[in-house]
């Protein structure tokens, strides 16, 4: 049931007055009591199970996951629990449907990044309602979806649908990092359990799809594709020698003036379908130079004075190219003597369709210094000499059977609310099966005010109104989309 | 018979120094040893006070009086020892002096491991062996052989072997100043804080006698920056601005200057060299100074140090995480300021040449704290060259190296002479250790000395005490 506010009801009459005419309201259907109900169950259950990398279970919450599957009637041989590890195992359920279509994969990660108490207002690993607000690590990534995931699947189950095609749920681990990555482990050792047309995950952005003001959604994000996150390592090795006595080679300045090159570096302007789409749907969303801009850049040749002027923005400038920025420096081993090392880390997010080994000697060619190494840094934080040469994969296309759908899913919810095609910035697990074929689009309906997005960090929180009105929403997409 | 006798007599006074030699050239080595091996770096593994203490045991035992020497300081791990030979007192003394402390050395960067004395292919391996335990083992070595051979100079012979000449918070040469100056009060001091016989291709070239120095000061460059998520870079990057500014100090030279010893020094040694490099010596004698003579000697480090304060970058530190843009990015940057000009000059300088007010300029005091504003006190004129440590020196030298000329030079690298100079006594430093400037190898990896030059050097400081003090 949805419970709003008076400021937020305030804050969406104030945004209508003003004339904001894409302010979208949620529909006035209610939803379902008893779906809300069991989704703030489970969700409270997962909250409360630990799951980080360092004293948590993942098994736990898969454990506890499919014994609610059993226990609403799934068959035993459709529940697996497993895993390369004791505390990292997955959970795979699958709702059998007609066979009709392919199956639908839905994944969603059950680990958690790590919370310490002392930080929190609140209990981290205790679900609580404050304010209007679900607060508890993960509340946003992403516990939150995986409730609304598995309250779907039951709800069905007791509802008697009987889909287009099968729909496999699978909840996994290690995502945020740590030795086993469940979506990574299930595709090479189970691709038949969960292999499927097309696959959705509910870790959207960051747990969510929707932007909003004040609670007003401003666009509903598809994520269709991510960038690579890859990180490298610059050094410059000296002799070194007494600082009393400086000659013109020295391994600080020889790195600083690589540091401006990349620094003055641009990628080059790249769009893909993806982007293409989002700067166009933008375009129609903004207004003005900014509007025009985005609409120069989607023809072909794009008008690089205005990718030039839309690059200022570092939101677009980061859809636009792959961007490699240094993050950390290091250098010297006494104030007195002059430095026989010095290092910089550069952090580059790479488009889809290039590989990080590519990026390296990118890299290498920017600098246009052997003496500078630029060596690739591992998932474990070694560094290697070459990074691997795949390259990631395309965005998957935008398929009617996704797309069509969730437009008419989205407008019955949030009326006027555009979707908008997304390419993450960030990295999730739809690396993994958009690599091993499998179409991947993040989608989730929960909203998140701009600049308010606390995942990862302390006092993680969603809306309580936003969780209700995407469990309802998660449900009627599912349907929508195994009914045909 | 009475001839035979005679013979034997002579053979054994022939003997009997080389064999005192022999044994002084062993000590010398194994407190060499012992001192490689006792961490003195500032650091928590690091400990002055250790070798300190080792150093005042091999002296009670070598029968100095417990009373002459003192293991004292103001922290636990930075104590000093003192010790004092004590003379006819028909002239004032004399102090010797050499830091305990050494630079820190990384295991993963040397060939051998910096923390043992490894000799190899005729070399001396070890952190410190130049820098300056090989010179403090040397003065230990030449006070203890006095010592045996009941030797009574006409004046007090006091050693101080200090802590933080490096760095850290508790200098010792300045706390004894400032605690203690009954303790090391002096007409003179000798420091063994730099070598002296500098070759090129194994030729010895002259005989340096610092009588001058530069001033030392470390100044903190910092940029503060929002950061944010490396996904989305901002052009406005703590470590971009940093390295500009870096790019800007990489590029800026401060001015030509010379005074009274460095001129001496190029006068001398116009002398010795031969050809452009010593026609350019004499050319930026000339006033004004020739540019283009200026230009190719300071191509030399060491004559680029010598005619100008140097500002060098040595540590940089930016960031927290790597991915998340730099909130904060910091470089320590080295000046060697000329006499005459003062450290908070030489601030207002960097932040003229840096040109950005992004980028903050602060004092890093040998304590580690950092200031807005560093000290206005100027480096201490040259002092006069005295003839009772002058003509040992020369005499010395000519005897072990025939043809090789002293030359009086000021030293690029501020040591504790600063302080001793500040405080009124006037300070030579030089140690008869042979290096290669090409190959000097002081605060960097593999650092070492030539075996054959340590003994020498070893003798060499012996007569040299005894002579300066025989009356």
């Amino acid at each position: 049931m949805h419970v709003f506010t008076r400021r937020l009801r305030l804050a969406i009459l104030t945004a209508l007055l003003a004339a904001a005419a894409l302010a979208a309201t949620p529909a006035a259907d209610p939803g379902d009591a008893a779906a809300d109900a069991l989704a703030r169950d489970i969700f409270q259950q997962l909250i409360a199970i630990n799951t980080t990398d360092s004293a948590g279970n993942v098994t736990t919450a898969a454990a506890a996951m499919a014994q609610r599957f059993l226990a609403a009637g799934f068959p035993a041989a459709d529940v697996l629990v497993a895993g390369p590890e004791e505390r990292k195992k997955n959970l795979v359920v699958r709702l059998r449907g007609t066979g009709r279509h392919k199956p639908v994969l839905l994944i969603g990660h059950l680990d958690v990044v790590e919370a310490r108490r002392e930080d929190w207002s609140t209990d981290p690993f205790e679900l609580t309602e404050k304010d209007g607000y679900f607060y508890g690590r993960g509340t946003l990534d992403m516990k939150s979806g995986d409730a609304i995931m598995a309250t779907a699947l039951l709800r069905m189950k007791k509802a008697g649908v009987r889909p287009s095609r099968d729909i496999i749920l699978a909840l996994t681990a290690d995502e945020e990092g740590g030795c086993c990555n469940g979506v990574e482990w299930l595709i090479r050792n189970h691709r038949e359990l969960i292999d499927a047309e097309f696959v959705l995950n509910h870790d959207g952005i960051v747990g969510y799809s929707i932007s909003s003001e004040q609670g007003v959604p401003q666009e509903f994000a598809l994520s269709a594709t991510e960038k690579m996150y890859a990180d490298y390592q610059l050094t410059v090795i000296n002799a070194g020698g007494h600082s009393s006595l400086p000659r013109p080679d020295n391994a600080i300045y020889e790195l600083a003036e690589g540091l401006l090159r990349i620094g003055r570096y641009a990628f080059p302007v790249e769009l893909n379908d993806i982007t293409r789409a989002y700067f166009a749907r933008m375009a129609t969303v903004r207004n003005g130079q900014m509007a025009a801009d985005m609409r120069a850049i989607t023809r072909t040749p794009i008008d690089t004075a205005a990718a030039e002027r839309l690059a200022r923005q570092p939101e677009f400038n980061a859809l636009m190219r792959t961007t490699c920025v240094a993050t950390r420096l290091e250098g010297g081993h006494a104030n007195n003597a002059l430095p026989q090392r010095a290092r910089a880390n550069i952090s580059c997010r790479i488009l889809p369709g290039h590989s990080k080994e590519e990026v390296r000697q990118e890299l290498v060619h920017v600098l246009n210094d052997d003496a500078i190494a630029v060596r690739y840094v591992t998932d474990d934080g070694t560094a290697s000499d070459t990074a691997p040469g795949q390259r990631s994969q395309p965005p998957s296309p935008l398929l009617p059977q996704v797309l069509e759908p969730l437009q008419k899913t989205v407008a019955a919810t949030w009326p006027g609310l555009p979707v908008v095609p997304f390419m993450n910035a960030s990295a999730t697990d739809g690396i993994y099966t958009r690599a091993a074929g499998l179409p991947t689009y993040g989608v989730a309906g929960i909203a998140v005010d701009r600049g308010d997005m606390h995942a990862h960090g302390r006092d993680e929180r969603v809306r309580v109104a936003s969780f209700y009105t995407g469990n309802e929403f998660f449900y009627r997409y599912l349907k929508a989309i195994t009914v045909r | 018979m009475a001839a035979l006798l005679l013979a034997l007599a002579a053979a054994a006074a022939r003997a009997a120094p080389a064999d005192a030699e022999r044994a002084s050239n062993a000590l010398a080595r194994e407190m060499l040893e012992q001192l490689i091996a006792i961490n003195t770096t500032d650091t928590p593994r690091g400990n002055v006070t250790a070798a300190a203490a080792a150093m005042a045991q091999r002296l009670r035992a070598a029968g100095f009086p417990a009373a002459d020497i003192q293991v004292l300081g103001p922290s636990e791990r930075k104590k000093n020892l003192i010790v004092r030979l004590r003379g006819t007192g028909e002239r004032r003394p004399v102090l010797l002096m050499g830091h305990l402390d050494v630079v820190e050395a990384r295991r993963e960067d040397w060939s051998t491991d910096p923390f043992a004395l490894v000799e190899k292919d005729g070399e001396l391996y070890g952190r410190g062996t130049l820098d300056m335990k090989g010179p403090d083992a040397i003065m230990l070595a030449a006070l203890i052989r006095l010592r045996q051979e009941d030797f009574r100079p006409a004046r007090d012979i006091i050693l101080a072997l200090t802590a933080d000449e490096e760095g850290g918070a508790a200098n010792g040469v300045q706390w004894l100043l400032q605690q203690h100056r009954e303790l090391i009060d002096a007409q003179f001091a000798l420091s063994g804080d730099d070598y002296s016989v500098l070759t090129e291709h194994g030729r010895p070239l002259f005989f340096k006698l610092v009588a001058s120095e530069k001033v030392y000061a470390d100044f903190q460059l910092r940029v503060t920056n929002k950061g944010g998520h490396s996904s989305e870079p901002v052009p406005d990057n703590a470590i971009y601005t940093l390295t500009r500014g870096l790019e800007r100090l990489a590029a800026y030279e401060f001015p030509f200057e010379l005074n009274a010893v460095t001129r001496e020094y190029y006068r001398r040694l116009a002398a010795i060299e031969s050809g452009q490099r010593a026609a350019d010596m004499r050319a930026i004698l000339h006033d004004p100074p020739d540019r283009e003579a200026l230009g190719r000697l300071s191509q030399v480090p060491a004559d680029h140090a010598i005619t100008r304060t140097t500002c060098v970058a040595t540590r940089l530190e930016a960031g927290h995480g790597n991915n998340a843009l730099p909130q904060r990015a910091a470089a320590v940057v080295n000046c060697r300021i000329l006499p005459g000009h003062s450290p908070e000059e030489v601030r207002q300088r960097l932040v003229q040449v840096l040109a950005d007010p992004a980028i903050g300029v602060g004092y890093l005091a040998s304590d580690g704290t950092l200031h807005d504003v560093a000290p206005a006190e100027r480096g201490f004129a040259p002092p006069p060259l005295l003839p009772e440590v002058m003509t040992p020196l020369d005499r010395l030298v000519a005897q072990t190296w025939p043809g090789l000329a002293v030359i009086p030079s000021m030293s690029a690298g501020a040591s504790d002479a600063t302080h001793t100079s500040a405080a009124g006594l006037p300070t030579y430093t030089f140690s008869p250790l042979t290096v290669d400037p090409n190959d000097d190898r002081e605060h960097g990896r593999d650092e070492r000395i030539g075996v054959a030059s340590f003994y020498q050097a070893n003798e060499f400081f012996y007569r040299y005490l005894r002579a300066v003090t025989a009356d």
